[in-house]
């Protein structure tokens, strides 16, 4: 008897305890829309919008009469414009990807070494971190174009003021250049490898400038490795540089996943993109629509090499199987 | 040498009731030996030393800009011309900073910049938290598609989009609905236009014209659709993916909504990794350079940072300067350097005091692993 009623109460119990799940689902899905909501409704209403105005520009003659704005289709006539027409795209292009190509390598290996470096223990660690995050907060626009105008323009204070002429500077530099060269061709490396080294020391400021945020995100990675696995590499007797070849450098290896795709896409918004100046003056001569078409071929490009990227990297990436 | 090494107990003297027993000892000069002599100690040291060299390097290269302008700044104009001044100025002169206090009306150009970069970077980090958490804990139909969206404004870059922003907000208007309003809605039919354009609630055919004011950022930051806003929230909802749901559910179980519980438990939480989104948000929208040439384009430049360095304008400095060192460039030079002081250093002291959180703000984040 008790039996059969407690299965009865049971069974009736349990559709209304089902119910009440899926109702707080649903409660929990709608707060959830909720709190994306800012970013949904900014989303639809503004960047579609701008996204298909930005498409429809390179695609369109856009006219602006009275306030409103009146369109006139031109097929791919922008986009030959932007290829063929007068301003060297093309040229930029290519040159500008082979600029990415040879400073990601070496944004990525300078971030990982320094942050290696910072994770040890030593005297002023905090002091050195503190300088070295400095250019996250300070370099973007406003400390490049202070700089960079002052040598383009004020050469000539730069002459009365500081012995260093730029004459100077540039002498020291290829001088620097050759030691560097003679070096390593002695030592008998490939010459491939030779100038790639030499570009990059000859740039290394501007490597050390844009590898900020890069050297945080390496060094909070580094930080969140067990010490246990590096004590247990000791007792085995492993050296450190078995230690970072082993254990550092998978464990960061999504980092520099991470990393490699933000350094492709910082570089979209540096002040220092020949590719975006020429297509921002492409904006300020007034063709817009062929700024447009410009904007919309390089973010493809890009999006082409960071797919790549990301593929062939994924592979070699080693997650850390957590439980 | 091995004889010195074993402990032979030695007993030194003796008497009625103590004996005082002694261990012979390793010299002191073996020991200096054994810990500084070897191989493993050599290694070390240079390695310690090397490590210290190329750090110093390092933060000079990062150092040396800042030091070049500060130093510039100060410098009297006679310095200028003066071959023996390399690097430490003869005479200091405060001239330049004297007039971009005064005549250049530092305050005014501060203290704007400070209310524009405050408001956006608070809006935008509060937007951030609010997508990150709702893309971190609550599982509803879209949630992927809100997070490709979130990646997408990431990875399109603003310039590509600058002619279409900038025209969305030269005629803003949502979706046609101020034009609605106003009759202006073109429909192609004629009865249905006939009707429309007896609607006058408003008169904005065009919709809103939003340059020349601070409006595009606001609404932008609003909407997380500003600069970098796509790297915030998703900094954050990696960091919220960390924090344990019995937390939340505790709450539940007291009693408050999801609302108050973000507000309330979630928040405080959060506050490194907070600073460190504020901190991001607030210096790049500090030195932004984009959107202020995009938005602002009428000839009266609004006192913002961005246009210091740009502006040189006193005449009677410059005289000055021009008699002493006979060129014009060493004024502008000046000038820019100490201009560019006065709008970086904010920025660093602001940056001294949440830097301690930059670091355990992107640890906490949990976007390792």
């Amino acid at each position: 008897m008790t039996n059969q009623v407690s299965g009865t109460a049971a069974a009736a119990k349990q559709p209304a305890k089902r119910k009440k799940i899926a109702s707080l689902d649903r409660r929990k899905a709608r707060s959830g829309w909720l709190f994306v909501l800012p970013f949904v409704i900014g989303f639809v209403m503004l960047y579609i919008p701008i996204v298909y105005e930005s498409l429809s520009y390179s695609f369109f003659n856009v006219d602006i009469i009275d306030g409103s704005v009146v369109k006139t289709f031109a097929g791919w006539e922008h986009y030959s414009d932007a290829l063929f027409g007068e301003t060297d795209f093309v040229q930029t292009l290519v040159t500008g990807l082979q600029e990415m190509a040879f400073d990601i390598p070496a944004i990525l290996i300078f971030s990982l070494f320094v942050a290696v470096i910072l994770n040890q223990k030593m005297i002023g660690r905090a002091a050195f971190r503190a300088i070295f995050f400095l250019p996250v907060v300070v370099s973007t626009g406003l400390m490049e174009s202070i700089m960079t105008v002052s040598y383009a323009e004020g050469g000539e204070g730069m002459e009365l003021g500081g012995a260093e002429t730029a004459t100077d500077k540039v002498a020291s530099a290829l001088a620097l250049e050759e030691l560097l060269m003679s070096v390593f061709e002695g030592l008998g490396f490939g010459v491939g490898l030779v100038t790639y080294i030499v570009e990059a020391v000859g740039s290394i400021s501007t490597i050390i400038n844009r590898s900020g945020v890069q050297i945080l995100i390496f060094l909070a990675s580094l930080q969140s490795i067990s010490p246990a696995i590096y004590e247990s590499c000791q007792i085995d007797g492993a050296t450190s540089w078995e230690t970072f070849w082993k254990i550092t450098f998978p464990m960061v290896s999504p980092m520099i996943l991470v990393n490699g795709v933000y350094t492709i896409i910082d570089s979209f918004t540096t002040d220092s993109n020949s590719v975006m100046k020429v297509i921002d003056d492409t904006y300020a001569s007034g063709k817009m629509e062929v700024s447009a078409a410009m904007g919309w071929m390089y973010f493809l490009v890009v999006l082409l090499i960071v797919g790549i990227i990301a593929a062939v990297f994924s592979a070699y990436v080693f997650y850390q199987r957590r439980d | 040498m091995t004889q010195n090494m074993e402990n032979k107990p030695q007993v030194k003297r003796e008497t009625k009731n103590k004996i005082r027993v002694d261990f012979e000892r390793t010299s002191l000069k073996e020991r200096l030996k054994a810990k500084y002599g070897s191989a493993y100690f050599f290694k070390n040291t240079l390695w310690y030393i090397f490590r210290l060299l190329l750090l110093i390097g390092i933060a000079f290269v990062v150092l040396q800009p800042f030091y070049t302008m500060l130093i510039n700044s100060f410098m009297a104009p006679e310095d200028f011309v003066d071959a023996t001044v390399v690097k430490v100025p003869k005479h200091l002169s405060m001239g330049i900073y004297k007039a971009i206090i005064t005549d250049l009306g530092y305050f005014k150009i501060f203290f704007s910049t400070l209310g524009l970069s405050l408001l956006t970077a608070l809006l935008q980090t509060f937007t951030a938290c609010l997508v990150g958490y709702g893309l971190a804990k609550f599982k509803f139909r879209g949630n992927k598609i809100v997070f490709f969206a979130v990646i997408l404004t990431l990875v399109i870059p603003h310039g590509t989009l600058q002619s279409a922003i900038y025209h969305r907000f030269c005629y803003f208007d949502f979706f046609g609905i101020l034009k609605f309003l106003s009759g202006g809605t073109h429909t192609g039919i004629e009865w249905l236009d006939g009707i429309l354009s007896k609607i006058h609630i408003l008169n904005l055919p065009n919709g809103i014209n939003m340059l020349n004011t601070i409006m595009p950022l606001v609404v932008l930051s609003i909407f997380g659709l500003a600069f970098k806003n796509g790297l915030y929230i998703f900094l954050l909802r990696q960091f919220f993916r960390g924090v344990p749901d019995e937390l939340e559910e505790s709450a539940y179980l007291d009693g408050a909504n999801t609302f108050r519980t973000f507000i309330q438990v979630i928040l405080p939480l959060s506050v490194p990794m907070m600073i460190t989104v504020f901190l991001f948000a607030f210096c790049w929208q500090w030195t932004d350079d984009f959107y202020i040439r995009l938005f602002f384009i009428s000839p009266d430049k609004p006192p913002l940072m961005t246009y210091i360095t740009k502006t040189i304008p006193f005449p009677s400095l410059q005289a000055t300067y021009t008699q002493v060192t006979h060129s014009s460039g060493s004024y502008s030079q000046a000038m820019r350097f100490g201009c560019g002081m006065m709008a970086c250093t904010p920025l660093i002291i602001l940056y001294l005091f949440c830097q301690r959180h930059l670091v355990q703000g992107i640890e906490r984040s949990g976007i390792i692993g």
